[in-house]
C-alpha cells in the first residue's frame, strides 16, 4: 500500500509555472552555483520572470536583457536559454562558467550582444552563432574555447566589435564578409591560431591537427 | 454480461478459489510445485549474477546465496526481500535500491510460476519488460515503478489476468499503450504515468470496470479522451496531465459518480467544461488549467460542493463567474487567471471562508472589490492584477492578518492605501502599481518582518516616505516611482543591507542624498530620477560594490562628482544628466568597464578637459556629455571606443580633431554643435565650420599661442574668432599692444630681436587659428615658415 501511495502522491500537481521563459531561465538557475545569491529572487512559481532581478523584459513581458556580468556565477549553460527569442543582450562576462556554448543558443533571435568574456568556457565556437542576424557584439575573450573559428560567422554583417582573443582556438582567421573590419586584437593570445587564411592555393585546413 | 455482473461473479469465484486452497493446505505435506527451491534459488542466483554495482562497495545482497549457515531447506524463502508461499514456492520478490543495477532479461520467469508479488521500485532496472512474463499467469502485484525500463510495453501483459495493480509509472517506455490491458478485468490501479507513452488512449479502457486509479500523466499520448472512460464507475482517481490529448472534455465523465480527483490539466484540449462534471460530488480536485478551454464556467460546477481546488487559469473561458461558485464552502485554492472572463466577482465568493488563494488576474472583471473580502480570513494569497477593477480597496483587507501576495497592479483602483494593511504583518510581496491609488502613503505602512517586494509606482499617492521601510529586513525591492510623494529621502533607508531594488524616480522628493545610503551593500539598482534632490552627491556612493545602474538625472544635484564613483566597477548604466554637478569628470569614470548601456553626464557645469581615461570604456555604447562647459580636445584615446553607437559632445567648449572611429563618423552635426572649434571627418558640422582635415593646424595654432602664453589661450580665441568672422585683418596694427598683455610673464620680456621673432610666429598661429578651415595654411606651409626662421639664429 506504501507503494500505492509513492504511486499516487509524487507527481500530483504542483503549480508550475506558466510562463516558458521564466522556465528556461529557471533552468539556468538550478545549473549555476550561485555562491552570491544573485539568483535568488528567480521565483518560478511567479507569473513571469520580470521582476525577477537582473532580468530586464519588454512591454510585452518578453526577456530583452539578462545582465549577470561580475556576479561569481560558475557551473554551465543551459541550451534552454535559446528560447529566450526576444533576448537583446546576454551579458555573462567575468564569472566562472564553465563547460560549452550550447549551439541551441542560434535561437535568440533578437540577440544584439553576446558576453561570454572571461569565464572558464571550453569547447568549439558554435557554428550556429552565424544565425544570430542581428549580433552587433561578440565577445567570448578569456576563456578556453578550442577548435576552429566557424566561417560562418562571416555573415554576421551586423556583427562590429568581434573579441575571440585569449582562448586556445587553433587554424586559420577567417577574412571574408563582415570580418574584413575586425584587425589582430581581436585574435590574440590563441597560440595555435596560424594567422589570416589565405585564399587560394593554402588548405584551410592548417594548424588544426586531430592529434594536438 | 454487464461490467457489474462481471465484477459479482469475480468476486464470488476468486472467495471459492480461496476456500479451496484454504482446504488444500493441511493435504499437502511437500512442495507440489512443478520448480524446486534449489532451481528458483538458482535462478534467483543467475539473475543476481547479471547485476551490476552502482556503487563501490561490495555485495549488497548478501544474504542471496546457497552458502548458509541456516537449514539448507530454508533458501530462497529466508533471502532478503523474497517470500514464498506455504508450499515453499517463491510467491513475493520485492526490491527497492539496493546499489546495484539489473535487467529483466536474465531473469527465468518460467521458474516463478506462484509468483503474485513483484515490486522493484527504484531498483534501477534497465532494458525492456521481456515477454516471457506472460507465464506469471498468477501475477496479481506488479509494480516496476521508478526504473530506467525503455522499450514498448509489450503487449503480452495482457495475458497476466490476475493483475490488480499494474504499476510502470516513472521509466522510459515508448509506443503506445497496449490495446490488450483492456483483457485484465482485475486491475484496480493502473499506472503508466511519467514515461514516453504515445499514441492514443485506447477507447477498450473502458472495459476495465474495477479501475479505481487511472494514471496516464505526464506522457506524449494525443488523440481525444475517450467517452468510453465514463464507463468506468469505480474510478476515484483520474490523471492524464501533461500530455497532448485534443478535443473536448467528455461529457461521459459526469458518470463517473466516485471520483475524487481530476486532472486534466496542461494538455489541448478544446470546446466546453461539460455541466455533466457537475454531477461529481465527491471531486475534491478539478483541474483543466493549461488547455484550451472555451465557453462559459457551467453553473453546475457549484454543486461539488466537495470541492477544495479548483484550477481553471490558461484557458479561453469567457463569460462571468457564476453565482453558484460560492456554494463551494470547502475550497482553499481558486484560479481562473488568464482567461477572457468579464463582469464582476459574484457576491457570493466572500463565503468562500477557506479560501487561501485566489487568482483571477490576466482577464476582464470590472467592478470593485468590497468590504466583505474581510470575510476571507484565511486569505493569504489575492491576485487580482490586470483586469478593470474600479473604487477603492477595501479597508479592512488583512485585517485577520493572514495575507502573504497581493497583487492587484494594472487596473483602476482608487482612493487610499487600505487601513489593514498597516499591521498586515504577514506580508510578503505586495503590487498595487499602476493604478489611480491617491492617498497618503506617510503613515500607511508599518514594519513587515518578511516583506519582499513593494511596488506602488505610477499612482498618484502623496504624502513622505516613512522610515520603517529601513526596518524591513527582508525587503528586496521597493519600487515608488510616478506618484506625488513629496518630503526627505530618509536616512533609515540606509539600514536595508538587503535592498536590491529602490526606485523613488519621478515624485517631488527635496533635500539630500543621505550618505547612509553608502551602506545598502546588495543594492543593484538606484533610481533616483526626476525628483528636487539637492547638495552633493555623497562619496559613501562608492562603496556600493554591487551597484548595476544608476539614474540621478534631473535633479538639483550640485558639487562635483565623486572620484569615488569610479569603484562601482559593476555599473552598466549610470544617468547623472540635468543637474548643477560642477567641476571635472573624474578620471576615475575610465574604471567603470562594465559601462554598456549608458555613461550620460549631460546637461551640467561639468569643466575642464574630458579625461583620456573614458577611452578605457570598452563596451560603451551610448555617450553623452553635452550640455556642459567642458573644454579642450576630444582625447584620441577615445577612438578605441569601439563599442559606441552613439555619442552627443554638443553645446561644450571642445575643440580640436574628432576622434577617427565609427561612431564619431557617423554621428550626425547636432552630436557636436555649439563647440569651440570642432573639426575632423563627419558627416556634417555646424555652419561656422565645414569638413575639413586641418584640425592638426588649428591644434597647432593653440600650442603656439599656449607656449607663448604660458596658459590655453581661452577667451583670447574666442574673442579673436569673433574678429575673423566679422572679417576684420588677421594682423591689425592693434596686434603688438595686445601680444605685450599676453605674454607669459614668468619670461623676461623679449628683446627688440626676439619681438620679431614672436611677432611672425604669432601671426603665423593666428593664419592656423582662422575660423574657417579653408583659409588656414597647410602644416607643410606652416612648417616651411618656421624653417625660414633659421636665418634669425646664426
Amino acid at each position: 500500500m506504501l507503494l500505492l501511495l509513492l504511486t499516487l502522491t509524487s507527481f500530483t500537481s504542483t503549480l508550475t509555472n506558466a510562463n516558458l521563459e521564466g522556465d528556461a531561465l529557471y533552468a539556468l538557475r538550478r545549473e549555476l552555483k550561485d555562491p552570491m545569491n544573485v539568483l535568488r529572487s528567480w521565483d518560478p512559481t511567479l507569473v513571469d520572470p520580470c521582476t525577477w532581478f537582473h532580468v530586464t523584459c519588454d512591454s510585452h513581458n518578453r526577456v530583452t536583457r539578462l545582465d549577470l556580468g561580475n556576479a561569481n556565477l560558475s557551473g554551465k549553460l543551459v541550451p534552454e536559454l535559446g528560447r529566450l527569442e526576444r533576448l537583446q543582450y546576454l551579458e555573462l562576462y567575468r564569472n566562472n562558467l564553465v563547460g560549452a556554448i550550447p549551439e541551441e543558443l542560434k535561437g535568440l533571435k533578437s540577440l544584439v550582444s553576446l558576453d561570454l568574456y572571461h569565464n572558464n568556457l571550453t569547447g568549439p565556437i558554435p557554428s550556429s552563432l552565424s544565425f544570430l542576424s542581428n549580433l552587433k557584439f561578440l565577445r567570448l575573450n578569456g576563456n578556453r574555447l578550442t577548435g576552429r573559428i566557424p566561417r560562418q560567422l562571416t555573415r554576421l554583417r551586423n556583427l562590429k566589435i568581434l573579441d575571440v582573443s585569449n582562448n586556445d582556438l587553433c587554424g586559420t582567421i577567417p577574412t571574408s564578409g563582415s570580418f574584413y573590419k575586425f584587425s589582430e586584437k581581436s585574435f590574440e593570445n590563441n597560440p595555435r591560431l596560424k594567422g589570416p587564411e589565405l585564399m587560394g592555393s593554402v588548405s584551410y585546413e592548417i594548424g588544426c591537427d586531430v592529434r594536438t | 454480461m454487464t461490467c457489474s455482473n462481471f465484477f459479482s461473479l469475480s468476486l464470488s469465484f476468486s472467495l471459492l478459489s480461496f476456500l479451496l486452497v484454504a482446504l488444500l493446505l493441511p493435504i499437502s505435506p511437500v512442495s507440489t510445485s512443478t520448480t524446486s527451491a534449489a532451481e528458483q534459488a538458482k535462478a534467483l542466483l543467475k539473475w543476481k549474477a547479471g547485476f551490476i554495482h552502482n556503487q563501490t562497495h561490495s555485495d549488497l545482497l548478501p544474504s542471496w546465496t546457497l552458502t548458509t549457515n541456516a537449514s539448507s531447506h530454508s533458501y530462497p524463502c529466508n533471502w532478503f526481500g523474497i517470500v514464498c508461499n506455504q508450499i515453499g514456492s517463491v510467491s513475493h520478490i520485492q526490491l527497492g535500491d539496493v546499489g546495484l543495477q539489473g535487467t529483466l532479461t536474465s531473469f527465468n520467469f518460467t521458474s516463478f510460476p506462484d509468483l503474485v508479488h513483484i515490486v522493484l521500485v527504484n531498483f534501477t532496472l534497465f532494458g525492456t519488460i521481456p515477454c516471457q512474463i506472460s507465464s506469471l499467469s498468477k501475477l496479481r502485484f506488479l509494480s516496476l515503478f521508478y526504473n530506467q525500463l525503455h522499450g514498448e510495453i509489450p503487449s503480452e501483459i495482457s495475458v497476466l489476468t490476475s493483475l490488480r495493480v499494474l504499476s510502470l509509472g516513472a521509466n522510459h517506455h515508448s509506443g503506445s499503450i497496449p490495446l490488450g490491458i483492456a483483457k485484465l478485468r482485475h486491475l484496480t490501479v493502473l499506472d503508466l504515468a511519467d514515461n514516453n507513452l504515445s499514441g492514443s488512449i485506447p477507447t477498450s479502457l473502458g472495459d476495465l470496470c474495477n479501475l479505481t486509479n487511472l494514471h496516464l500523466f505526464s506522457n506524449a499520448l494525443s488523440g481525444p479522451i475517450p467517452l468510453e472512460i465514463g464507463n468506468l464507475k469505480n474510478l476515484t482517481e483520474l490523471s492524464v496531465f501533461n500530455n497532448s490529448l485534443t478535443g473536448s472534455i467528455p461529457s461521459t465523465l459526469g458518470n463517473l459518480t466516485k471520483l475524487t480527483l481530476l486532472h486534466l490539466y496542461s494538455n489541448k484540449l478544446s470546446g466546453p467544461i461539460p455541466l455533466e462534471i457537475g454531477n461529481l460530488k465527491k471531486l475534491t480536485e478539478l483541474s483543466v488549467q493549461r488547455n484550451s478551454l472555451t465557453g462559459s464556467i457551467p453553473s453546475t460546477l457549484g454543486n461539488l460542493t466537495k470541492l477544495t481546488v479548483l484550477l481553471l487559469y490558461s484557458n479561453k473561458l469567457s463569460g462571468s463567474i457564476p453565482l453558484e461558485i460560492g456554494n463551494l464552502t470547502n475550497l482553499t485554492k481558486l484560479s481562473m487567471n488568464n482567461n477572457f472572463l468579464t463582469g464582476s466577482i459574484p457576491s457570493t465568493f466572500w463565503n468562500l471562508t477557506n479560501l487561501t488563494k485566489l487568482s483571477v488576474f490576466y482577464n476582464q472583471f470590472s467592478g470593485s472589490i468590497p468590504q466583505e473580502i474581510e470575510n476571507l480570513k484565511n486569505l493569504s494569497s489575492l491576485q487580482i492584477a490586470w483586469n478593470n477593477f474600479s473604487g477603492n480597496l477595501p479597508q479592512q483587507l488583512c485585517d485577520g492578518g493572514s495575507l502573504v501576495n497581493f497583487s492587484a497592479n494594472g487596473n483602476s483602483f482608487t482612493g487610499p492605501i487600505p487601513k489593514g494593511l498597516r499591521n498586515c504583518t504577514s506580508l510578503f510581496r505586495v503590487r498595487l502599481e499602476n493604478n489611480q491609488l491617491d492617498g497618503n502613503i506617510s503613515e500607511a505602512f508599518g514594519v513587515y518582518p518578511y516583506l519582499n517586494y513593494m511596488d506602488l509606482s505610477n499612482n498618484k499617492l502623496c504624502g513622505e516616505i516613512s522610515p520603517n521601510w529601513g526596518q524591513c529586513p527582508n525587503l528586496t525591492s521597493l519600487r515608488m516611482s510616478m506618484n506625488e510623494i513629496t518630503g526627505c529621502i530618509p536616512l533609515e533607508l540606509g539600514n536595508s543591507s538587503q535592498l536590491q531594488r529602490l526606485d523613488l524616480s519621478s515624485n517631488h522628493l527635496i533635500g539630500e542624498i543621505p550618505k547612509e545610503l553608502g551602506k545598502m551593500k546588495a543594492l543593484s539598482s538606484l533610481n533616483l530620477s526626476h525628483n528636487h534632490l539637492s547638495g552633493r552627491l555623497p562619496l559613501e556612493i562608492g562603496n556600493l560594490s554591487n551597484l548595476d545602474d544608476l539614474d540621478l538625472s534631473a535633479n538639483d544635484l550640485t558639487g562635483s562628482i565623486p572620484e569615488q564613483l569610479g569603484d562601482c566597477f559593476k555599473m552598466t548604466y549610470l544617468d547623472l544628466g540635468k543637474n548643477k554637478f560642477n567641476g571635472s569628470i573624474p578620471e576615475q569614470m575610465g574604471d567603470l568597464n562594465s559601462l554598456q548601456r549608458l555613461m550620460d553626464l549631460s546637461h551640467n557645469q561639468l569643466n575642464g578637459e574630458i579625461p583620456s581615461e573614458i577611452g578605457q570604456l570598452q563596451v560603451l555604447e551610448n555617450l553623452n556629455i553635452s550640455h556642459n562647459m567642458l573644454s579642450g580636445s576630444i582625447p584620441s584615446s577615445l577612438e578605441k571606443m569601439l563599442s559606441l553607437t552613439s555619442i552627443d559632445v554638443s553645446y561644450n567648449g571642445l575643440e580640436g580633431p574628432i576622434p577617427k572611429n565609427k561612431a564619431f563618423k557617423d554621428a550626425p552635426k547636432e552630436a557636436f554643435t555649439h563647440n569651440k572649434a570642432l573639426c575632423g571627418n563627419a558627416k556634417e558640422f555646424a555652419y561656422t565650420m565645414s569638413v575639413t582635415e586641418k584640425c592638426d593646424v588649428y591644434s597647432f595654432g593653440v600650442i603656439i599661442m599656449e607656449t607663448l602664453m604660458g596658459r590655453h589661450p581661452g577667451e583670447l580665441l574666442s574673442s579673436f574668432s569673433l574678429s575673423s568672422f566679422l572679417s576684420l585683418p588677421s594682423s591689425s596694427v592693434e596686434q603688438p599692444t595686445m601680444l605685450k598683455d599676453v605674454l607669459d610673464e614668468r619670461i623676461s620680456p623679449p628683446t627688440a630681436e626676439v619681438v620679431q621673432i614672436i611677432v611672425f610666429i604669432v601671426k603665423l598661429s593666428f593664419t592656423c587659428l582662422k575660423v574657417d578651415p579653408q583659409s588656414r595654411p597647410t602644416m607643410e606651409h606652416v612648417s616651411h615658415e618656421l624653417s625660414s626662421l633659421k636665418s634669425f639664429f646664426v
